[in-house]
């Protein structure tokens, strides 16, 4: 299966079994930060922020519909002033908590110009999926994302072109 | 035109929704309010203070809902954000394999 | 209120405390917002935080500041939180239309929209120079930033909106 299918194929299936949320300690890191975001929303927030979007704005709808059933979003995005505020190590540390058998890496992207690196991470429950891990680093920016539950990845990806994101495409060559 | 003046003029004081302080003091008296409440009402005065609770709580909620909206939407777009770019690569790689 | 003469106790009084600050509490969180929903919800959970803190304030004046800060604070971390998402520039924001009465309500909306289009901080100060007529040290005292921060930035965020201005409307001269 072309590692394309892997990411974009539609994954909704039947409700997961209960998944529990990655804990990554970014404390340390968080001090060197000139800019940080640290999102928390669990399940009861998350159902909380359901009924505050809209189901006639576009973009809130989309978000409503992707939400929907998840038992947690948590988000860590630290931007530094230089390079070089965290370490191999770190993220070593980062990446041991998404081991097999319960976690599998499906996509691990580097870019050598810009120096960005994507890794993403999928929990498996039977034939469903439990959550979602993303990993991306660039030399002065660190990201870290959880997602418990159900995720469709597809539908996270259609948001390309909504919500300010870029729209993913490739030029084919000719 | 004076831009100072006009941006006084612009950024003056407006007053909020006409039951604001209403609701402030609503929020607030279930904690300042001192209810005495007859032994033989008992449970009805536990089942109002806790309605009152959950009024004067609305308000705030409705911040908290307003505030978990927005994180919501900001976690979405570092999310997908993130995951176009594994994707424009994985992507490429697939052209490149393919042409 | 123990221990306050009985004249201080009565400017103290909270639902006065909320009559007279309730349109300045109010306006700083909805002129940084531009959210009216967001902004109410916010004024009432600064006063419900005056409430719980009011013990600690020794005078109308120390309410004041206490208000002003706080109200400021807050406005400005869900400011920064919505600032990542994807949001209109100051530079994409398009001119106002030709204009040339001082006073004129759509001048003061395309004023007010252009204000709402700067970074949190400079939107900040702008606010509490001309919505609370603050002079900079002032300012610097509410935000706790250097006051040479805040004449640099309110200088950088006039000059940004003069441009804007100035474009459709001519010279203009402060």
């Amino acid at each position: 299966m072309k590692a394309a299918g892997l990411l974009i194929g539609c994954l909704l299936f039947a409700a997961a079994a209960p998944a529990q949320q990655v804990k990554w300690n970014v404390e340390k890191l968080a001090a060197r930060a000139s800019n940080n975001v640290d999102i928390e929303l669990n399940g009861s927030l998350l159902r909380l922020a359901t009924g505050f979007l809209s189901d006639t704005d576009k973009d809130e709808a989309q978000a409503k519909k992707l939400i929907s059933g998840l038992k947690g979003i948590y988000v860590k995005n630290l931007e530094f002033k230089q390079p070089g505020e965290y370490s191999e190590a770190d993220l070593k540390g980062f990446r041991a908590s998404l081991r097999a058998p319960d976690w599998t890496r499906i996509v691990g992207v580097h870019s050598t110009e810009e120096g960005e690196n994507v890794e993403v991470y999928i929990k498996n429950e039977g034939k469903s999926i439990a959550g979602l891990a993303i990993i991306a680093t660039e030399p002065k920016e660190l990201t870290l994302v959880n997602i418990v539950g159900n995720i469709d990845l597809d539908a996270l990806s259609d948001l390309g072109g909504q919500l300010g994101i870029p729209n993913v495409t490739v030029d084919k060559k000719k | 035109m004076n831009l100072e003046d006009e941006l006084r003029s612009a950024l003056r004081r407006r007053d909020p929704p006409p039951d604001f302080t209403a609701r402030v003091l609503k929020s607030v008296a279930p904690r300042s309010a001192r209810r005495p409440v007859r032994p033989w009402v008992g449970w009805l005065g536990a089942l109002a203070a806790s309605l009152l609770l959950a009024a004067g709580d609305l308000g705030y909620r409705h911040y908290q809902g307003e505030r978990a909206k927005a994180e919501v939407l900001q976690a979405i777009h570092i999310a997908a954000s993130k995951l176009n770019v594994a994707q424009k690569k994985v992507q490429m790689i697939s052209h490149r394999s393919n042409s | 209120m123990p221990g306050l003469a009985p004249a201080k106790a009565a400017e103290l009084d909270f639902a006065s405390l909320v009559r007279r600050h309730q349109a300045m509490v109010y306006s700083i969180a909805w002129h940084i917002l531009r959210d009216r929903a967001v902004a109410e919800e916010l004024a009432q959970d600064v006063f419900l935080s005056l409430h719980q803190h009011l013990a600690d304030l020794e005078s109308p004046e120390h309410v004041q500041f206490w208000l002003r800060r706080v109200a400021s604070n807050r406005a400005l971390d869900v400011a920064r939180r919505r600032q990542r998402r994807p949001m209109l520039s100051l530079e994409s924001v398009p001119e106002p239309a030709a204009m040339s009465q001082a006073g004129d309500p759509l001048l003061g909306a395309a004023l007010r929209k252009l204000v709402a289009a700067l970074p949190p901080k400079p939107r900040a100060i702008v606010v509490l120079r001309y919505q609370e007529d603050l002079d900079p040290a002032e300012i610097a005292r509410v935000l706790d930033i250097p006051v040479g921060t805040v004449k640099s930035q309110l200088q950088r965020a006039l000059a940004l909106l003069r441009g804007k201005l100035a474009r459709s409307m001519g010279e203009i001269r402060i």
